[in-house]
């Protein structure tokens, strides 16, 4: 009774039940490959996963480098359940970038991009720059050796991009050095500033997937099934994997929870043995690849600029790749999309293996 | 409407006038921002004062660290009596080093660059040598200054 009165009341003001229309009208094709539909989802699934732990833990973390690593130590020791949450955050950041590369690689070896979803594309490139972010600048928040290290490495090659590289540096930085200011800056941008374009940008991404309906291969446009209703076949089948996914991280932030080192000495040589996140290992590889000097130039810089346009031609594909936005198959961008796929994936396990 | 002897209508002048206006306040609140957010870089020391007898009476194949701004510097008395004074920082990607007095190198674990007791880069992937600094005595002071910087001593 009470409910049928607050729908009312609602319905008279805004009609909700027009939305109820909405999804009830949205299909999603069927195909062979449809299981890649369930990637952006479950992103999607995750950022908010994210979005809530990061919001407990912001209620006790400390951004000052006197205190940052012992605010670190009491969330994981002193606190109700801190333990879990850091764990839950920590996890769920490394299961988010996984997704998001799985959908990414899914949708350009799939050429989801093609004409008229470009601005998804890019949108979604956007997005991949925006978590590898997140991913940096909350890794350096725990302020201990190995992220103190870590952030000057990073901030420093961008610092070797040519012309820009000086002026990027200065800003992540806040200086010339990895600082207390360094540390105010990637607690803003973690906290504040991403958080505020990851929405504005999944808002538009997820428009923009309702406006145009998903993309169905080129290879699958004659062999379809008929389109599921989104409401409720498709969606209980997202719920399935969003359940799958909670009880990974879960399991592993019991199994394994998130661990701290020594607290970051400016003055201490780099821990033994040092490595990036994984998502990281690629550069790193790539970077391991050039030598000190190249004709001349600084290797660094030669291997910071290819890097920079092998990921700038990432976000062009859709406006090279012609013959996928004319609907033919497009050889040459399944050749380009494998071989970074494979790119990725062995120099990841390269650098983990080293 | 265009008058007779005029280039443009007046549509056109009134919104360049306006559109100029937008623009103008525009990029200056843009300018002022970029100022605000890019910092101001600051710098590296010139120069260190340090106590003369906490670093030359070391042993002979140890290194003292110094501060170098917010960066270690490293004081090294090599086994005949000589020393030198460089930043312990690596030319490679900027991770600190240290001293191997086993081998008589300084080591960047990172990606494993070596540099010898001269500070020149002798393997790994450091394309340079590490920064040398000039090291100067001044009574019960010892003085370490980046190479041809003045050194302004206060008189005491």
């Amino acid at each position: 009774m009470i409910s049928r009165k607050l729908e009312d009341w609602i319905t008279e003001r805004y009609d909700i039940k027009g939305l109820g229309r909405l999804l009830r009208a949205k299909y999603v094709p069927s195909h062979c490959l449809d299981a890649s539909y369930f990637t952006g989802g479950l992103t999607l699934f995750l950022f908010i996963v994210q979005f809530l732990t990061g919001m407990g833990l912001a209620l006790y973390y400390v951004p000052h480098s006197e205190y940052a690593y012992k605010s670190i130590v009491d969330i994981m020791t002193k606190l109700n359940m801190g333990w879990f949450f850091r764990s839950l955050h920590h996890w769920g950041a490394q299961l988010a970038i996984a997704s998001l590369f799985v959908h990414f690689f899914a949708n350009l070896l799939l050429k989801a991009y093609r004409k008229p979803r470009e601005l998804l594309w890019v949108t979604g490139f956007i997005m991949i720059i925006v978590l590898v972010f997140f991913g940096l600048s909350g890794y350096f928040l725990i302020w201990d050796q190995r992220a103190f290290t870590a952030i000057r490495v990073a901030t420093g090659g961008a610092g070797n991009l040519p012309l820009i590289g000086g002026p990027i540096k200065v800003f992540l930085r806040g200086g010339i050095d990895v600082t207390q200011e360094t540390l105010t800056r990637f607690y803003a941008l973690h906290v504040a500033i991403l958080p505020m374009i990851s929405l504005i940008i999944i808002g538009l991404h997820v428009l923009l997937v309702q406006v145009h309906g998903m993309s169905v291969p080129v290879s699958q446009k004659d062999k379809q099934g008929q389109p599921q209703p989104f409401f409720p076949n498709v969606f209980y089948k997202d719920l399935i994997i969003w359940f799958l996914a909670t009880g990974i991280i879960v399991t592993l932030a019991v199994l394994l929870p998130a661990g701290i080192g020594t607290k970051a000495d400016p003055m201490a040589p780099a821990p033994e043995n040092i490595k990036p996140e994984w998502y990281f290992l690629f550069v790193f590889q790539t970077l391991k690849l050039f030598p000190g000097q190249m004709a001349g130039f600084n290797g660094e810089t030669i291997a910071m600029t290819v890097i920079s346009l092998s990921v700038l031609f990432v976000l062009l594909v859709p406006f090279l790749d012609k013959r996928s936005s004319a609907g033919k198959p497009s050889l040459a961008y399944t050749c380009i999309g494998v071989f970074y796929l494979l790119y990725f994936v062995a120099m990841t396990i390269i650098g983990f293996l080293n | 409407m265009k008058l007779d002897h005029s280039l443009v209508t007046r549509r056109t002048f009134l919104n360049t006038l306006f559109g100029g206006w937008l623009a103008a306040i525009a990029s200056g609140g843009l300018y002022a921002f970029l100022k605000f957010v890019f910092p101001t870089a600051g710098k590296e020391p010139d120069f260190v004062v340090l106590n003369r007898a906490d670093f030359l009476d070391i042993p002979g194949n140890t290194v003292k660290m110094f501060a170098w701004g917010g960066k270690p510097g490293f004081f090294l008395k090599r086994d005949d009596g000589t020393t030198l004074a460089v930043k312990g920082v690596c030319t490679h990607m900027e991770c600190n080093i240290s001293y191997q007095p086993d081998v008589k190198k300084f080591y960047c674990a990172c990606h494993k660059g070596w540099f010898d007791d001269n500070g020149r880069n002798i393997a790994g992937p450091p394309p340079k040598p590490l920064e040398r600094f000039d090291i100067v005595i001044t009574g019960q002071k010892l003085v370490i200054a980046k190479k041809g910087a003045k050194v302004d001593l206060p008189k005491a």
